[in-house]
């Protein structure tokens, strides 16, 4: 099936097995490498990316259900202004550790921030409630996340 | 596996009229995926519908408000209408699933997949939900609570699908609301018990009271007996072993990997006593 | 304490950073794994699926194994793959490679094995209780006076179970081996804690059908807490096998779910504890320890994870009288392998449940029983090695202090007396020897390389892998603090065997405060060498000489001395120490206990980086809060888990807010920290819980299920 979608701010057209994960087709047509399986199965955050601006773990979407639709992955995100920003706090924070959560925790606060922004930490805790991090305690993503919306 | 995407209502039923396969309607995918991977669904044929607009959205239809059955759980969290009218059902799917999750999630998917666990039955079974279900030459309207039929099973013709969920709009008003999902964990949790509650008292009886229980039947339901024997009754006419016995009768929790019987059977009761209490 | 930023934050954050299963090379083809379902049995007959062109997969058995069928390891009795007899659920029966990843899934998935079963002992408590499933040497630390227990003595006989615990690093398992035939080359990229283990581990398997394995790591290792310290040597065996006989790259990433089946988790364990304590001078007097450890199918590395909980299985306290027994069970279940504190935390999780049992039972307040028989200078360890230092103690009393323990301890008894739901507060305290067991590190014999280029670019070699715990921000910023060279020319290079010694395994807590604490000393040792004042303008000045290469040994200190067969001696030379208090609230509806904060206090020597050892202790305190609330991977009757739905891990809701801080910082040199923060926190939930509500649960973790059981039975 031909799929018409935008990535990371460009048109683009593949044809694909409808049912194929959105994924794969990511990390294999794409080469875009930053977004991670974890689980496969919904249940970590790794994968996650913005299909129209919502953060969605690109593990259970599949490619039929993009026709149309905007995809921004860690790569595009870090292209923009808050991308940065936020790069910028994590990494001020010390709080990378592995990393293999971290475009899935970037992504999804960057969908935060841009979305809601209050620097409350009840909040922040549960927009990040789907992604898993095994290393950090996640406290240093808090306080990264805090920061950002402070500077933002 | 074949896979059909139909242009529009029409093309949707022309398929599903046609042939009497065994087949699965693409919403969100969130259940059918996981099933395809361990195998559970195989050689299966599968429809999308998550674009057709007819299934989808929310809308208050005289005393009704009606959600399409491919309606996003994030849809229903964000929704002005919803939190207008159903305050209660939109804070409990609070705790559905995980943020990432309720963006993909569907509501009638959720009730189709037919999992005992399924987070929005027990709420939408307090607040007499019907649901709309359509076939190319009929609709007819069905009690929620007449839906299931057993694990995974329900009174659905392989021609038929759910269109949307009809819900009161008073369902809430004038009600103490209660929801509890107790799981392992606060977020990403599967529940190993729910109570969804709703409770008006007057003149210290309880005049109304609905109650539904997840996770603990093969699939979530009303629980007829529990509530037929509290209504009209005071706390201080409550004989709570009566209560654990009907309870008895009503739910029949199992032990697996995540959680034994008798806790969830006793979670149950405390919920209840609490819910009563509060 | 410098707050020197990582080098590879930044491209973890965009992606850019490569982790196992982004790289690919031309023509590389795909494996997995077709392992056993059985316990224990032979093979019957093996029906791959039809309707697949079977001349496109590349098959490999036992049988294809040009060298040895073993796993290099301190026990070498685990092969790659099965041999005759299946001995555990999980062990590997076939490799199996082929173009299309999705396609050979499938292939597996319907791939049929007959089996004729054979008895197998699955169940962790019946595996513990026999003594029949002994296997391997069993240790004894024996520093009894002989006398009889004083009949006045407060006497206390209880046995403490603990779970296994899954990783979960957040990367599953992954290998790529690209053979060279035309230099005999077997060249490996790996996701792994210990570079020269998978040689070694491709140079078992490959035999002289090779000349040399080379192996390199990922960029990115996401995550390893031990579960990739032995298990990729296994992994890289095979993979290089498939390359061998495909002549084609082979990747194999593994899926989650089967990560979590085959792969190594903790240790549970069994331990007994009797003890005799005077009820006057509220002394323990003597002690009796049986340590149990169910340790899989094979031995594999379990010895040393046996040996170091038998070393921390006292605790901290000092006992005149102690008797320690350890031993390993067999089941056939998969090897249990490393995991951050190698035995400490089942032995933590029993002996500080121990103390707080004593103390009920002797109605005196549990850190003040604590405080009456902690380590102080003079006392001794069961191996007779010195304290030297009262800092446990010092760790003990600032998280008491400012935690307001005392003053938690009224209002919260006040509190629980008009409320259904309880509130509680517990004490835990432990302790972990920096560096390899005994005479480990002299074994060693750690090297390190450092080059100095041309333009004053330092690049250090070391074998040890960063896997998330920001090793190679903090060992080079300990060699680049110690002679002022800017950060920016100085870097860590990816670990690779052909271009690095080899400094050991990135595992024991030993890559700061062993290789990290060599390379400062080798800065100071380079600076003397050449006598600069400025290296950049030294190496303007003195062209010629660069590039130069510098080499340095480690040199263990002269007084660890440790006699192995009668466990007596310094078994460790620097010793890390933590104190905790955790507050928890407990639901009486649905018997859930909920974290609401945990204070900790660890002396880990020299802080060498602030952020980086704050986020390693906070993540460690994480997981080894959830290993005594929630975590478990095996339940009686129902059997083990099989991916993230099951094994629920910690989300962001669920942590209660996590308080470090690191005290003796003005220590001259940077102990241990890796595992420390994993060792303790577990028993200070279990004693938070009785506190609540006066219940002793004695078998980890502490799900509700549990507590119910438990309440009900009272
Ligand atoms: C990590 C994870 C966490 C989860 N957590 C929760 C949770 O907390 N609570 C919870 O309740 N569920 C949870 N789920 C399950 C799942 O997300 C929900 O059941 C979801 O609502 C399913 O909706 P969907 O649109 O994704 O369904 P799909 O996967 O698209 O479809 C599911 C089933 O419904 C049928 N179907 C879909 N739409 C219709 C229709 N209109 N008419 C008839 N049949 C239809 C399909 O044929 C299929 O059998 C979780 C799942 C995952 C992966
Ligand atoms: S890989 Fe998609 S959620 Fe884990
Ligand atoms: S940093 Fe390793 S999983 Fe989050």
């Amino acid at each position: 099936m031909k799929i018409s979608f935008k990535l990371n701010n460009k048109n683009v057209t593949i044809d694909t097995d409808p049912m194929r994960r959105l994924l794969d087709i990511i990390r294999e047509d794409f080469h875009l490498t930053g977004t991670k399986e974890g689980c496969g199965e919904g249940e970590c955050g790794a994968c996650t990316v913005l299909l129209d601006g919502k953060p969605v773990t690109s593990c259970l979407v599949n490619a039929v259900h993009i026709d149309g639709k905007e995809v921004m992955t860690s790569e595009g995100i870090a292209q923009e202004p808050l991308g940065k920003l936020l790069i910028d706090c994590f990494d001020e924070t010390n709080a990378v550790q592995c990393g293999f959560c971290f475009p899935g925790f970037l992504v999804t606060s960057y969908h935060y921030v841009k979305t809601d922004g209050e620097k409350n930490l009840d909040k922040i805790k549960k927009a990040l409630s789907g992604n898993i991090c095994r290393c950090t305690g996640y406290q240093k993503i808090f306080e990264s996340v805090m920061m950002a919306c402070e500077r933002n | 596996m074949k896979f059909i995407r139909p242009n529009d209502m029409e093309g949707l039923f022309q398929n599903i009229e046609e042939n009497n396969d065994r087949k699965y309607f693409l919403a969100g995918g969130t259940d059918i995926n996981i099933q395809i991977k361990n195998g559970t669904i195989k050689d299966a044929e599968i429809i999308y519908i998550k674009h057709l607009k007819e299934l989808n959205g929310i809308q208050i239809e005289k005393d009704d408000i009606v959600i399409g059955a491919t309606t996003n759980i994030s849809d229903i969290l964000n929704s002005k209408i919803i939190k207008e009218n159903l305050p209660f059902f939109q804070r409990s799917l609070e705790s559905f699933a995980s943020p990432l999750l309720q963006t993909s999630a569907t509501i009638g998917g959720n009730i189709a997949n037919g999992s005992p666990t399924a987070d929005v039955v027990p709420l939408l079974l307090v607040l007499d939900a019907k649901l709309e279900i359509v076939s190319k030459s009929q609709i007819r309207i069905i009690e929620l609570t007449n839906f299931f039929t057993g694990y995974k099973t329900n009174i659905m013709k392989a021609n038929e699908l759910i269109r949307s969920i009809i819900i009161p709009k008073k369902a809430e008003n004038g009600f103490d609301t209660f929801f509890e999902k107790v799981g392992s964990r606060k977020s990403l949790m599967i529940s190993k018990i729910s109570l969804a509650g709703l409770k008006n008292i007057s003149h210290n009886k309880f005049t109304t009271i609905k109650l539904a229980a997840g996770s603990l039947n093969e699939y979530p339901r009303r629980l007829y007996k529990i509530e037929e024997y509290l209504t009209d009754k005071s706390l201080l006419e409550i004989d709570f072993l009566k209560v654990e016995e009907l309870l008895n009768e009503e739910i029949t929790p199992i032990t697996d990997l995540r959680s034994d019987k008798e806790y969830r059977y006793h979670v149950c009761v405390n919920l209840i006593r609490t819910f009563l209490n509060e | 304490m410098k707050c020197v930023r990582k080098f590879d934050a930044r491209p973890k954050l965009d992606g850019s950073w490569k982790f196992i299963d982004d790289y690919s090379y031309p023509e590389m083809i795909h494996g997995q794994l077709l392992y056993s379902k059985c316990h224990h049995g032979y093979i019957k007959k093996i029906n791959f699926p039809e309707n697949y062109d079977l001349s496109e997969f590349t098959i490999v058995s036992s049988k294809d194994i040009p060298g040895e069928n073993i796993v290099p390891e301190p026990v070498c009795d685990q092969p790659f793959m099965m041999d005759k007899e299946v001995m555990h659920y999980g062990q590997g029966i076939l490799g199996i490679a082929h173009p299309d990843r999705k396609l050979l899934l499938k292939f597996i998935k319907e791939t049929k094995i007959e089996y004729e079963e054979l008895p197998a002992i699955t169940d962790i408590k019946e595996c513990l209780n026999n003594p029949d499933n002994v296997f391997g040497r069993e240790l004894t630390i024996d520093h009894r006076t002989g006398k009889k227990p004083d009949p006045h003595w407060d006497h206390h006989h209880k046995i403490y179970y603990t779970p296994h615990q899954e990783q979960a690093y957040l990367e599953p398992q992954g290998m790529i081996a690209v053979w060279q035939p035309k230099d005999k080359i077997m060249f490996v990229r790996a996701t792994c804690q210990c570079p020269f283990f998978v040689k070694e581990g491709v140079e078992a398997i490959m035999g002289d059908s090779i000349k040399e394995a080379i192996i390199e790591t990922s960029e990115g290792i996401g995550g390893a807490f031990g579960g990739k310290e032995d298990f990729p040597s296994l992994l890289a065996g095979i993979t290089s096998l498939l390359s061998y006989k495909s002549g084609k790259p082979v990747k194999i990433v593994l899926e989650r779910e089967d990560d979590i089946r085959i792969t190594t988790k903790r240790h549970p364990s069994r331990i007994e504890i009797e003890t005799w304590t005077d009820p006057e001078a509220k002394k323990i007097m003597k002690i009796d320890i049986d340590y149990r450890l169910d340790a899989g199918a094979y031995q594999t590395l379990s010895p040393v994870v046996l040996a170091r909980g038998v070393l921390h299985s006292i605790s901290g306290y000092s006992i005149p009288d102690t008797f320690i027994r350890g031993r390993l069970f067999r089941s056939n279940t998969p090897s249990n392998g490393a995991f951050r504190g190698f035995g400490a935390p089942q032995a933590f999780a029993a002996m500080e449940a121990h103390i707080d049992e004593i103390a009920a039972g002797m109605n005196i307040n549990p850190y003040k029983f604590r405080k009456k028989n902690i380590f102080k200078i003079g006392d001794e360890f069961p191996t007779t090695q010195p304290i030297l230092e009262n800092h446990l103690s010092d760790c003990l009393e600032r998280v008491i202090e400012k935690s307001n323990y005392f003053q938690k301890l009224e209002e919260f008894k006040e509190w629980n007396k008009t409320h259904k739901d309880k509130k509680g507060i517990g004490i835990s305290i432990g302790y972990h020897g920096g560096g390899y067991t005994g005479n480990g590190e002299k074994v060693l014999n750690s090297e390190v390389k450092v080059v100095i280029e041309k333009d004053a670019t330092v690049k250090i070699f070391v074998a040890n892998t960063d896997m998330g715990q920001g090793a190679h921000t903090t060992l080079a910023q300990m060699f680049f603090e110690a002679i002022d060279h800017p950060r920016e020319k100085c870097l860590v290079q990816l670990p690779n065997t052909s271009k690095t010694p080899n400094s050991g395994p990135t595992v024991a807590s030993r890559t700061i405060y062993i290789i990290g604490n060599l390379l400062r000393k080798f800065a100071f040792k380079i600076k003397d060498e050449l006598e600069f004042e400025n290296l950049e303008e030294y190496v303007t000045s003195n062209q010629n000489e660069f590039p130069r290469e510098f080499r340095m040994n480690f040199v263990q200190d002269p007084s660890v001395v440790f006699d192995d067969e009668n466990y007596v001696g310094v078994a460790y030379k620097d010793y890390s120490w933590a104190a905790c208090v955790t507050e928890i609230y407990f639901l009486a509806d649905t018997y859930q206990i909920e974290l609401t904060k945990s204070w900790n206090v660890m002396d880990i020597g020299k802080v060498v980086n602030q952020k980086i050892a704050t986020g390693q202790a906070e993540g460690g305190v994480l997981q080894g809060l959830a290993y005594g609330l929630c975590e478990f991977f095996y339940k009686s009757g129902y059997g083990r888990m099989h991916g993230f739905t099951d094994y629920a891990l910690p989300t962001t809701l669920d942590l209660p807010e996590i308080d470090v801080e690191f005290i003796h910082t003005d220590s001259p040199i940077a102990k241990g920290l890796g595992e420390i923060p994993m060792d303790f926190p577990a028993p200070s939930v279990r004693n938070a819980f009785h506190n609540a509500t006066g219940i002793f649960i004695d078998e980890y973790p502490l799900v509700p299920e549990r507590i119910f059981k438990h309440l009900k039975k009272i």
